[in-house]
């Protein structure tokens, strides 16, 4: 569960205000018009820029392009269990599965800096699950996506729903239509 | 013909090379791999630094390295001149005319290079790198250890652009070291010295020695940084 209470996003030139809120469990959809602020909340949610008022809760958040490090597409995936210290070895199973669902299990032993945007994406999706984080924050995530592979996210995303709060950026209606289950519609404001 | 003639005459100096020739070849990479080497280490963190952090006159000071990379080896070499000659701020240490002179003005010289060059390829590479590793989880030692893997290559690019700039350049080390034979004469120096009293053979001689070592050298660093490629 994500809360927001009062965030105000100061980028000297431009301000956002957010509306008081509550994720819960279950996946919303953040929309809006272009500059409406809605990868600053995004980013406000993960921490990764200052803000002003309160939010409960952080997720981890997977932008529209990526950083994929160079390395292999499995060493990309398992880098956030060894920086915990866990053992890559006890997520295997689940690091398979996941890259079946997605149909990039192929790709594991490649050098994840030569994929495609989409296979990319999906690398660092897995990257950004493995671990299970409480939040998972999207940002545009089916940008770089073909048919099939927007439809194998969203098989992913209704089995991920039920263990996590999912918060998503998107422009794709169809995506959007299949998935949404609550709205946080932003207006644009000069602050 | 005389060109020819001149290269067969250039490749004979090589084979026949005296103890001289290889006191220059030897003292020309020392100078400059000393000054690249310490412009490295200084210049490296320098630029991390200031790719990943936001600080007042942060834009002044990449408009003066911007401005310092193109600054011409000779007029480098005349400020480190006025610094360490008799009546400079350094004066008392005697530096002029020595090894020690020629390895200061090549490090003021390769230093602004390899920092610009470092800054300009890794700012926006590591302010993803920064948010990613946040976000997945990383403490700020682990951001640090992400960011020196993934920016090794840019480095390694960055020192072999300066050793480049160290070994080719005549100007500065002309100036600090003032080309005394057997004792600060360098490739560069003897080259310009040679082609001024007409002896273009023994310049085309060393000049042919400067670019293989020049490739060997640059080679040999930018095979350390390679991009890391694992389908290899």
């Amino acid at each position: 569960m994500i809360q927001i209470n009062n965030v105000f996003v100061d980028y000297g030139d431009i301000s956002f205000k957010f509306k008081d809120y509550t994720f819960n469990e279950d996946i919303t959809f953040i929309t809006g018009r272009n500059g409406t602020g809605k990868t600053t909340l995004l980013k406000s949610i993960a921490g990764l820029i200052e803000f002003e008022g309160q939010i409960m809760g952080t997720g981890v958040y997977l932008s529209q392009e990526p950083v994929i490090f160079n390395r292999t597409a499995l060493e990309n995936i398992i880098y956030p269990l060894e920086i915990r210290g866990l053992n890559p070895e006890d997520y295997m199973d689940r690091i398979n599965e996941l890259g079946d669902k997605l149909n990039v299990k192929h790709l594991f032993h490649k050098n994840a800096k030569k994929m495609s945007g989409g296979e990319k994406i999906k690398v660092a999706l897995i990257r950004g699950i493995i671990f299970e984080p409480k939040v998972l924050l999207l940002d545009e995530p089916t940008t770089h996506l073909d048919i099939e592979s927007i439809d194998e996210l969203e098989i992913l995303l209704k089995e991920l729903k039920e263990k996590m709060t999912i918060i998503i950026v998107s422009h794709n209606k169809s995506f959007m239509e299949s998935l949404m289950k609550h709205e946080y519609h932003l207006e644009w404001k000069n602050v | 013909m005389i060109l020819v003639f001149n290269l067969f005459e250039s490749l004979k100096y090589i084979v026949t090379f005296d103890a001289e020739m290889y006191g220059i070849i030897l003292l020309s990479l020392f100078v400059s791999l000393t000054a690249t080497l310490i412009a490295s280490l200084i210049g490296t963190p320098f630029a991390i630094f200031m790719s990943v952090t936001n600080f007042r006159f942060k834009g002044a000071i990449k408009k003066f390295i911007l401005t310092m990379m193109a600054v011409p080896p000779v007029v480098l070499g005349l400020f480190v001149v006025l610094l360490i000659s008799n009546k400079g701020p350094i004066g008392s240490l005697e530096l002029l005319f020595t090894p020690a002179a020629m390895i200061i003005a090549q490090t003021l010289l390769v230093m602004p290079i390899i920092v610009g060059n470092i800054v300009n390829s890794t700012e926006s590479l590591n302010k993803s790198l920064i948010e990613t590793c946040t976000t997945l989880g990383g403490s700020k030692r682990d951001v640090i250890r992400l960011i020196i893997k993934e920016t090794w290559p840019y480095v390694m690019m960055a020192v072999t652009l300066g050793f480049s700039r160290a070994i080719s350049e005549v100007g500065a080390v002309m100036l600090v070291g003032g080309n005394i034979r057997g004792k600060t004469r360098v490739m560069t120096t003897f080259i310009a010295l040679s082609n001024s009293m007409g002896d273009y053979s023994r310049s085309v001689a060393m000049a042919i020695v400067l670019l293989v070592i020049a490739f060997f050298v640059n080679t040999s660093i930018m095979k350390r940084g390679v991009m890391y490629d694992p389908n290899k």
